[in-house]
């Protein structure tokens, strides 16, 4: 990196840039490698070193306190005194010399919870410029942002760049890139693919770097005929768990028989659509019709009731209970009625009996009905959850990251099964952040942005046009 | 310099003093405040010094309040109005009472001064443990142990008395004991991450065990001795003073040093960097910690205090108020304290504000047997029954510091 | 504050019962033995400071507990007296196999029940009433009569916890001890002199006590003689409720969902269970458990309440203990609950002989131990770094296996 410079990292998620910046800032500690700052190595034990040093971060996730003032959040632990007592006074006075030096608009005086994200960011970079810090980490800081406000920012960088202020920006938006960074070090999977200057890079450059090509099985699929539309969903809004707008009028359809991959950057309304659809969200506008039933805030018993299937994203939070042993997580979805349970009792002796064939069809191995699920490999946890809810004979299943963390075997396992219910007729919505695993599987990709479907390509789509699709680079276009 | 968009319209001005938060305050809930007051008045004219012997003006009164309270909630402040028609009900309800009862009764329970001295005196050691509880939590570490931290200092405390001979000796082991007690605390909750609510029951047990078993060792069937060194009393020549006179005149030394505490924990907590810096461990130690400041160190040092702080309450009440020890003699003034640190939502001024209340309650137990020994007993309930409310949520929002009782790791 | 810890993605949320859950399962029954015996261990530490023998003296309490009643080597006569002193023990034992549910079933679903001590009042207090009016019911309806009003009673006592967390969120752990308080002083008013429930007897008229359970009432005694304190059938009501505890947990679709939610409340969540629901539910369960426990005692062998029984009773308490001991199972509280049971009544002034251990000082060594117990339990990561199975394995330089809690 070179001083004065704004030098992107990017790379899909999961590539290790954050892991890298952690590291520079002290939050985690490297096995291997050498870091030089200013030409001495370093070795950065914890976030007052990095301090020490003049590197600042800007998390993804701010690191405010919500409920004091602005000016308290820029100071804090590098506070101006009265005597013993905390100048409040000289504390507003700094924020207010330094948004003026920067260009950085705030109210020293406001609470931190009370003013919008866009503020928020601010303060953060605030704070590590009242540290002294010309070393400045920004990761994922257009992710909140609104265009009018990234726009802001990348203003506010200029003067940072323009002062000796040198800056690391962590995207996986491709046009920020090219807009405000003077080079960009591609990563993937843990290793730096290249380092090149922005001049003269296109998106789609960038695109084949940051994407690249991986040989992974391709599945061979039959050609189907689709039939009628299974799950229907319309001008679906939403908001998320911060109360912000996630879905912003989307509108898809998944038919009989076929697969339809949803392909995005994570954080552009995928998980509010998926829970949504499965009855976890109730959704503030628009329907959601599976089989012709409408299930828009019925529910999770009302959308299984319907038909719909869940592989949930993150099988240890949501799709496992991880002490139950396998037979309990198998009955999750069916343990109220029969013949799991009569009369309010339940019995381990059906639950054991249902298990057994389950756990034999779908090969999971490590453990029998008595396992708790904890003590299995993420692969076969994951075969667990798929069989409970394939078990459920769903008209529609939603797959949300179903090959997160697993080895080949186990995603081909996954993909099989995925294959088996379109050929059985059933329809299946595929999120995936992985593009192979969309265009393997999906018989027609739609491209999430946002919180609206903004592109519909068919599979054999290349790989520029589809990264460009997903970081907002196309016009929107009908699903 | 590339021009940004102008600086965002100034936010309401944050926590600052209760002038400026009437003034901002919307018609509606000043009238449900004024409904409040009325009641109270409704309330207070029917007992001495006043002590119209007829129910019609505060009767009055009631209505007045009750029609201000509705107004109140028509107007959108919902909670102040219904503040202000139970203010109306206990104010027409109590004149009642007061008006039926016989007038020598009242004056002799209602002896304002006497019952503000008492008041303060009941209040005292509920106070030092809110104020532990406060330090503590606003850090983030639950403290259920003040019970038995106070517990600890009132042990101690005497026997440090009648060690040393010095009630000054009393207070400093006691302050001690209170502080070792906390960093048993800090060390199972914060350094082990052990379950908070867990760890400070068993403090509880711990002390009750503790004191018992070493005041039956040392003191043995006698119990403490009498001539127990005292904390003394400050005496004001301030008896001229209406009112404020006799009851400020002659105040344990403690009572005086709990009330500088408040004041002083509450600069320091809000006021000063080290306070900022306790508060943003306790809202958020990631941030913390990312801006250089040590969760675990601050958090070990809260605990202590908090201990300290608890244990002080504990050692007024054995060598300031009841000047003896007998096991297990918090009864549950502790948790009243951490009744109080709830109620006055985190704060020092709150938790006094509450402590008085609590402590009036407790005053008025003693004094209500003249009338009614049941009403009494039911009295001493309502600390409880208040915090309930509160935790409720039902007058307002009662929001702890956000990592209150989450253990920290990196 | 909360008692859950958050939650990040990809691990599962750090509620109570699964961070204890990791403590439940690591280690079996050789955890709660190894607790034990450390608490033990230092309370021995205590004694020898304080003077006395430590051998001798948990030997003399031991013997005052009557668990050396099953030893066939006794002779006849230390057999009578280590009978009395098992029945006294059972009787103990009883109340807290009840009180121990009280708090381990909540722990199940994740909350943490400290009420225990309220609920089990209200429940002396109905059953105290009902068993001392109503003097012309037939016996046995009027002993069932006076249990359901004391589990009715205790089920409201820990509903209102449960439905204050359901609907406002509150913290169970400051509202079950607000409402342990009220009810401590709810009981002392009752019986208070001139109080609704205080003795009709004239003889009693200044004593603040209530009136007498009727004979019609009483549990009766089955082992040992009624006139010195036996053993009443209130043993097996108590036994008879650890199996439905146990049935309630394991092999019902309640107890299902409350397991789930006390482990994972997202993924019960996604399941479609309702977590405010459940959370109503299991106060509710676990109120009656404790009302019934202080029925048990009252219609079993106090027949009466003072104000002071009121104020010094600590039965609620010994529930968490036991129930954390016995790590929140059904066989691990009734274990545990036998261990308090002979603890406190070795310790008590009528066993232990003053020569050995002053048993004054032995009531506060049992409180010593018993806030020992608690706080070993409270940091799991003490006991599984010293359980045998982890030391064994880092012997062998085997890690543990993937995915443990």
């Amino acid at each position: 990196m070179r001083r004065g410079e704004v030098h992107a990292l990017l790379g899909e998620n999961g590539a290790g840039k954050s892991t890298l910046m952690n590291v520079l800032y002290g939050l985690h500690q490297p096995d291997e490698g050498e870091i030089r700052l200013r030409d001495e190595p370093v070795a950065i034990g914890s976030p007052r070193e990095a301090i020490g040093l003049r590197i600042g971060m800007v998390h993804q996730h701010f690191m405010l306190i919500g409920v004091m003032t602005v000016a308290e959040n820029v100071v804090l632990a590098s506070e101006p005194r009265k005597g013993a007592l905390l100048d409040r006074g000289a504390a507003e006075r700094r924020v207010s010399e330094l948004s003026e030096r920067f260009g950085l608009a705030v109210d020293p005086r406001a609470r931190v919870e009370d003013i919008g994200v866009g503020q928020q960011q601010r303060v953060e970079i605030l704070r590590v410029l009242h540290r002294g810090a010309d070393v400045l980490i920004l990761d994922e800081p257009t992710a909140v942002l609104t265009a009018q406000e990234a726009q802001e920012l990348f203003a506010v960088l200029r003067n940072l760049t323009a002062e000796g202020v040198s800056v690391i920006f962590i995207t996986h938006k491709l046009r920020e890139v090219l807009e405000i960074a003077d080079r960009v070090t591609v990563l993937r999977r843990g290793r730096k693919v290249d380092t090149v200057s922005t001049q003269g890079a296109t998106e789609a450059s960038l695109a084949k770097l940051m994407v690249g090509r991986e040989v992974l099985f391709r599945v061979e699929k039959e050609a189907e005929e689709a039939g009628r539309p299974l799950l229907e969903v319309e001008g679906l809004e939403a908001l998320d768990d911060r109360g912000l707008p996630a879905l912003r009028g989307l509108s898809l359809q998944v038919r009989a028989g076929e697969i339809v991959g949803l392909a995005g950057v994570d954080g552009n309304g995928q998980s509010e659509l998926v829970e949504c659809v499965t009855g976890l969200r109730v959704p503030a506008a628009g329907t959601i019709r599976v089989g012709g039933r409408e299930i828009g805030g019925a529910g999770v018993r009302g959308a299984l009731a319907a038909g719909i299937g869940h592989i949930a994203e993150d099988r240890h939070r949501r799709g496992l209970v991880l002490p139950f042993n396998l037979a309990e997580n198998l009955a999750l979805r069916g343990y109220r009625r029969g013949p799991l349970s009569r009369f309010g009792l339940l019995s381990p002796r059906r639950m054991r009996k249902r298990a057994f064939p389950l756990l034999q069809d779908y090969d999971v191995r490590g453990g029998d009905c008595d396992t708790p699920a904890a003590s299995l490999s993420g692969g076969n946890q994951q075969k667990v959850v798929i069989a409970r809810e394939l078990a459920e004979d769903p008209l529609v299943t939603v797959a949300a990251q179903p090959t997160r963390g697993l080895d080949v075997g186990a995603i081909e396992f996954v993909h099989r099964q995925l294959l088996e219910q379109r050929e059985a007729g059933r329809a299946v919505l595929l999120v995936s952040l992985e593009l192979e695993e969309i265009r393997s599987l999906s018989d027609r990709v739609l491209v999430i942005y946002e919180g609206r479907v903004v592109a519909e390509v068919g599979p054999d789509a290349s790989d520029e046009e589809l990264g460009v699709a997903m970081t907002g680079g196309r016009a929107p276009a009908e699903a | 310099m590339t021009a940004v968009s102008a600086p965002p319209r100034a936010a309401r001005p944050g926590l600052g003093g209760t002038r400026a938060r009437l003034a901002a305050m919307p018609r509606a809930t000043r009238l449900g405040w004024a409904g409040v007051a009325l009641g109270l008045v409704a309330f207070y004219i029917a007992l001495p010094p006043i002590m119209l012997r007829t129910v019609i003006p505060s009767a009055l009164l009631g209505v007045g309040a009750l029609a201000l309270g509705a107004a109140a909630i028509r107007g959108g402040a919902g909670r102040v109005g219904w503040g202000a028609v139970v203010a109306a009900v206990v104010g027409i309800a109590g004149a009642v009472a007061a008006v039926g009862s016989g007038e020598a009764n009242l004056e002799r329970v209602v002896v304002w001064s006497a019952l503000a001295a008492a008041m303060l005196r009941y209040a005292t050691p509920l106070l030092f443990a809110a104020l532990g509880g406060v330090v503590s939590e606003r850090a983030g570490v639950v403290n259920i142990g003040l019970e038995g931290m106070m517990l600890t200092g009132a042990f101690f405390g005497a026997w440090g008395a009648d060690l040393t001979g010095t009630w000054l000796g009393g207070l400093a082991i006691g302050l001690g004991a209170g502080g070792v007690m906390g960093l048993l605390h800090a060390v199972f909750a914060v350094t082990l991450r052990a379950d908070q609510i867990i760890s400070g029951t068993a403090i509880n047990f711990l002390a009750l065990g503790l004191t018992g078993y070493l005041f039956i060792r040392l003191f043995g069937d006698e119990g403490t001795p009498n001539d127990l060194p005292e904390i003394p009393d400050i005496a004001l020549p301030i008896g001229w003073i209406p009112f404020l006179g006799p009851a400020l005149e002659q105040l344990n030394l403690m009572i005086w040093l709990g009330l500088i505490l408040t004041a002083a924990i509450s600069i320091y907590l809000f006021r000063t960097p080290q306070g900022l810096r306790l508060r943003s461990v306790g809202e958020n130690p990631l941030a913390a910690d990312t801006a250089g400041i040590s969760p675990l160190r601050v958090r070990y040092g809260a605990v202590i205090a908090s201990g300290a702080l608890a244990a002080m309450g504990g050692v007024f009440l054995s060598i300031g108020f009841v000047h003896s020890f007998s096991q297990n003699m918090t009864i549950g003034k502790g948790f009243i304290g951490l009744a109080a640190v709830i109620f006055g939502r985190w704060k020092p001024g709150g938790a006094l504000a509450a402590a008085l209340l609590f402590g009036s309650s407790s005053a008025l137990a003693q004094r209500l047997p003249v009338f009614s020994p049941s009403a009494a007993t039911l009295f001493q309930a309502l600390p409880y029954v208040l915090t309930l409310i509160a935790v409720a949520g039902l007058v307002g929002r009662s929001r702890p510091p956000k990592a209150d009782g989450i253990p920290y790791e990196r | 504050m909360s008692a859950t810890g958050g939650g990040d993605g990809g691990q599962a949320p750090g509620t109570v019962a699964s961070r204890l859950s990791g403590y439940l399962r690591g280690g079996g029954v050789l955890v709660p033995v190894i607790t034990a015996l450390l608490s033990f261990l230092v309370g021995g530490v205590v004694v020898l400071a304080a003077g006395s023998n430590p051998i001798s003296t948990y030997r003399a309490v031991f013997e005052g507990s009557g668990l050396n009643w099953v030893f066939p080597w006794l002779s006849a006569e230390d057999r009578t007296l280590a009978a009395l002193n098992l029945q006294q023990t059972l009787l103990l034992t009883a109340p807290f196999i009840l009180a121990g549910l009280a708090v381990a079933f909540a722990f199940r679903a994740g909350l943490f029940n400290i009420g225990g001590q309220g609920q089990y009042l209200v429940g002396t207090i109905a059953a105290v009433w009902i068993g001392s009016s109503l003097g012309d019911l037939p016996a046995l309806l009027h002993v069932v009569l006076a249990m359901l009003a004391a589990c009715a009673a205790g089920a409201l006592w820990g509903g209102i916890a449960g439905l204050l967390k359901a609907t406002t969120g509150a913290n169970e752990v400051i509202s079950t001890i607000m409402l342990n308080w009220i009810a401590i002083w709810l009981g002392v008013w009752l019986f208070s002199v001139g109080g609704p429930l205080h003795s009709s007897d004239p003889a009693q008229e200044s004593v603040p006590v209530s009136d007498d359970v009727e004979p019609g009432a009483r549990l009766p005694v089955f082992w040992g003689d009624p006139e010195l304190q036996g053993l009443h059938v209130g043993l097996f009501v108590a036994i008879g409720v650890l199996l439905v505890f146990w049935i309630l947990l394991n092999r019902s679709v309640t107890g299902y969902e409350v397991r789930a939610v006390g482990f994972n409340p997202d993924a019960a969540e996604y399941g479609g269970i309702n977590a405010g629901r459940t959370y109503v539910k299991v106060m509710l369960i676990c109120g009656l458990f404790a009302g019934l426990a202080g029925a048990l005692d009252v219609l079993g062998w106090q027949f009466r309440i003072a104000t002071t029984d009121v104020q010094i009773s600590q039965v609620g308490f010994y529930g968490i203990a036991v129930a954390l001991l016995g790590r929140n199972t059904a066989v691990g509280t009734a274990v545990a609950a036998l261990l308090f049971g002979g603890l406190i009544n070795g310790t008590s002034v009528r066993n232990l002989d003053p020569t050995i251990f002053d048993p004054q000082l032995a009531v506060n060594l049992t409180l010593i131990i018993q806030g020992l117990i608690v706080l070993f339990v409270s940091a799991p990561v003490l006991i599984t770094l010293l359980s045998p199975g982890r030391l064994v394995r880092r012997a062998r330089g085997r890690p543990a296996p993937e995915g443990t809690a």
